[in-house]
């Protein structure tokens, strides 16, 4: 027998379940149409049609900390072996740093950043009550001793930790989370500006340069801030650029997709059990068929009803929702992705239950983890608005990644940033199928003989 | 050689020993016949033939090679129909003698041959087109059973084919079994239906309790229990004179008398029944009806057992 023989067999029995078929096919089609009129209101936030308006507030005294930081230049532990010529210099290129103007004049007055953020510098207190009036979108707090601590951190081999809060109003999650990865992104290229310079200073000082290497310190610092910031900019850039509108119709359609078919790992998960009682299985072992064939016989029925499902849902949403699902080769790309590791999991839990000889697995698999699944993944609610740990459990999700795949795309982002996505969905199908392999070469010395009218398992 | 040979087979479930040593042969073309209660061993026997169950002990060979150690050298040649309905409900009839047609590799024009054949031989090519939830009980047997002929196999192991099915359709199976033997198959044929068994097979295991406890033909079954027939004759009265003069003649072992009823045991089946109607019509009790038990492989069950084959 060949395994195409088993998965057309197991189509057209799925193809004649019409319980199964309202399920998998005609659910996530009603489904992503109710949801996404329901919710449309809501997803306006995707989009980034109009800036965000912010506030930035400054809780540092920027002439008190530059002052604290000659201060401790002059007499702290850092320049104790150091002689006045080199002191005066290094107090030199302090002035010359200006932290503040890399933040304001070079980072947020940068023309791709200004296209989407705008800020106004405010009090706290002034700040606050703008957000609470709707007026601002997220407030970024600067926070006391950022002066004293970046200069640290740039000009001296020390690392102190610089917290920039960013508060978010609630109801514009999706442009809070903007403004905090922008934020983000101004933070990490710092820590990146300093652990380089770090490596400089630890490397020069071990070549016995002594401490002569703060003199050329300026030259290396403009090279790497210069070239740091234009990096910073430019991922921004891309991001920003690479951003479209993704219109509820769209993300309910990718959401019901993603969760549905998990149906498809589910509907798959019961077959060898059910082939077992019906006898079918042992009597294709019986004409000399391999386990391993009708397990795989099983994989790609999964595989291609999943796809089925998926291509069902893209033309559905495609024509009808006017849902853009971005470029086609990624799309399928993703989708190929996904129920590879689908596959994976349905064979997974079908041998599991199978080994066990009762449904209970698939049961709990059908009502309670697929709904988890969905929750964690986004299928319900976009992750962005839910709590960080339930964001990262999701990113394990098959669906999950599925669904944050082809959002990305959507957005019209590439294959580099889908990248690790469809790496993790490949690794997940490829783990699942081996433990499945595993399973069942184990299970092979489990026969079922009908003795007495009641089954009997063996164990030889 | 015999077409197969089982040889001291033992199976042990944990506790329970299914088959206990069991050894004996199935020569070409016979129809075999393994016979016994519900438990036997019978099913667990066949199992280990269809290479599905590993023995604990003992070795099978087919053709004079190990299939406990190649199941691969049988598996083509065999087929099975299971106890159980092993098809798909939601299939039409022939959606699932295509599906079992390729299991054992046959495609194309040879396998829509094999189809029609198959759905003549087991009388279903009316129906073919349904779906099998649409079929009685004794449609689905029959599909059940043509699945196990695509291959044209060339030993046929039929695991209580008739089970719960009308006499109409309980016929049309023992027929086709009759018809595949002539062609030339080889079947082995379990039942707890002892009139099947005593029907069709040539030679019979008669199998409890994971043993064979009889061996033979039908006849050398019956032997066993010394061809004992049972005569019971109804009069409107018994007089002593009839009693005395049953008693006289040669064969008969026993006479139970009752008010009006005698039952005659004997172990003779040649003259007997000549020298009772003599002894009768002489008598001046009238006759009012006569009933012969002959002995049959249930009557052997219960000489042997002590039970009866449906306990």
């Amino acid at each position: 027998m060949k395994v195409r023989d088993v998965v057309y067999k197991d189509l057209k029995l799925i193809f004649s379940d019409k319980k199964a078929l309202v399920i998998m096919i005609l659910m996530p089609i009603i489904l992503s149409s109710i949801l996404s009129m329901a919710l449309s209101g809501s997803f306006t936030d995707y989009s980034i049609k109009k800036s965000i308006d912010i506030a930035i507030v400054k809780e540092y005294d920027k002439n008190k900390e530059l002052k604290k930081f000659k201060n401790n230049l002059s007499n702290g532990i850092f320049s104790k072996n150091m002689s006045n010529e080199d002191i005066n210099n290094m107090t030199t290129k302090v002035k010359d740093f200006n932290i503040e103007n890399i933040f304001f004049n070079e980072f947020l007055d940068n023309k791709e950043i200004k296209e989407i953020i705008n800020y106004k510098v405010l009090k706290r207190s002034d700040a606050i009550n703008k957000l609470k009036n709707k007026e601002l979108t997220a407030i970024v707090i600067l926070p006391k001793d950022f002066i004293f601590d970046m200069h640290t951190n740039i000009l001296t081999p020390f690392r102190n930790k610089v917290d920039i809060k960013v508060i978010g109003d609630p109801d514009e999650s999706i442009k809070s989370k903007i403004v905090e990865s922008v934020m983000k992104g101004f933070s990490q290229q710092i820590s990146t500006l300093v652990i380089g310079k770090n490596v400089f200073i630890e490397t020069a000082l071990n070549e016995g340069i002594g401490y002569e290497v703060f003199n050329d310190i300026e030259t290396i610092i403009s090279d790497m801030t210069s070239n740091i910031k234009s990096n910073n900019i430019n991922l921004d850039y891309e991001k920003i650029n690479g951003k479209k509108s993704i219109s509820s119709f769209s993300y309910y359609a990718v959401a019901m997709a993603t969760m549905f078919i998990l149906f498809a790992a589910g509907y798959g998960s019961r077959t060898l059990l059910e082939e077992k009682e019906n006898i079918t299985y042992q009597r294709m072992v019986i004409s000399g068929t391999r386990k391993f064939k009708i397990l795989a016989g099983k994989y790609f029925t999964i595989f291609t009803l999943a796809l089925i499902q998926i291509i069902t849902m893209v033309i559905f949403s495609s024509i009808l929702l006017k849902a853009n699902w971005g470029s086609f080769p990624l799309v399928m790309l993703i989708s190929l992705c996904v129920v590879f590791a689908i596959a994976g999991l349905g064979i997974l839990i079908a041998v599991i239950t199978y080994k066990i000889g009762n449904y209970k697995v698939a049961n709990v698999f059908e009502s309670a983890i697929i709904q988890v699944m969905a929750l964690l993944g986004g299928s319900f609610i976009p992750v962005e608005v839910m709590p960080e740990f339930i964001q990262k459990l999701g990113s394990f999700t098959i669906n999950g990644l599925a669904l944050k795949s082809y959002i990305k795309v959507m957005m019209g982002y590439g294959i580099n940033e889908i990248f690790s996505s469809l790496l993790t969905l490949l690794i997940i199908g490829v783990i699942f199928i081996i433990i499945s392999v595993t399973l069942l070469k184990r299970e092979e010395r489990w026969k079922y003989v009908k003795y007495n009218k009641v089954k009997t398992y063996e164990t030889a | 050689m015999a077409l197969l040979e089982v040889k001291n087979l033992e199976k042990d479930f944990k506790e329970v020993k299914a088959v206990d040593d069991i050894s004996f042969k199935v020569q070409k073309g016979e129809i075999f016949g393994l016979l016994g209660p519900n438990g036997a061993g019978k099913s667990t026997t066949i199992s280990i033939i269809s290479t599905l169950l590993k023995p604990t002990k003992g070795d099978i060979k087919y053709k004079g090679e190990s299939i406990v150690k190649n199941s691969k050298l049988i598996q083509p040649k065999l087929g099975v129909v299971p106890q159980e309905i092993a098809l798909y409900p939601e299939l039409s009839g022939y959606e699932n003698l295509k599906f079992w047609g390729h299991a054992y590799n046959i495609r194309g024009k040879k396998l829509k041959k094999r189809i029609e054949d198959v759905s003549e031989i087991i009388g279903v090519k009316e129906r073919l087109k349904d779906k099998i939830s649409k079929y009685s009980g004794g449609m689905k047997r029959r599909i059940n059973i043509g699945a196990a002929l695509l291959h044209e196999p060339e030993l046929l192991i039929m695991d209580e084919p008739t089970v719960g099915i009308d006499p109409q359709s309980r016929n049309h199976i023992l027929e086709t079994v009759n018809k595949l033997n002539e062609k030339g198959t080889t079947v082995i044929y379990t039942s707890h239906y002892m009139e099947e068994v005593e029907a069709i097979c040539t030679r019979i295991n008669i199998m409890d309790k994971g043993k064979i406890i009889a061996s033979g033909t039908k006849d050398e079954l019956i032997e066993i229990i010394n061809g004992n027939k049972k005569i019971n004759l109804k009069f409107d009265k018994v007089s002593q004179s009839l009693i005395k003069d049953l008693e006289s003649i040669e064969y008969i072992s026993k006479l139970d008398v009752s008010e009006n009823e005698i039952i005659i045991s004997s172990n003779n089946g040649e003259n007997i029944f000549k020298d009772i109607t003599e002894v009768v019509t002489a008598s001046d009790s009238s006759l009012i009806s006569i009933d012969i038990n002959k002995p049959n492989l249930e009557a052997v069950f219960l000489h042997l057992t002590g039970r009866a084959l449906r306990d």
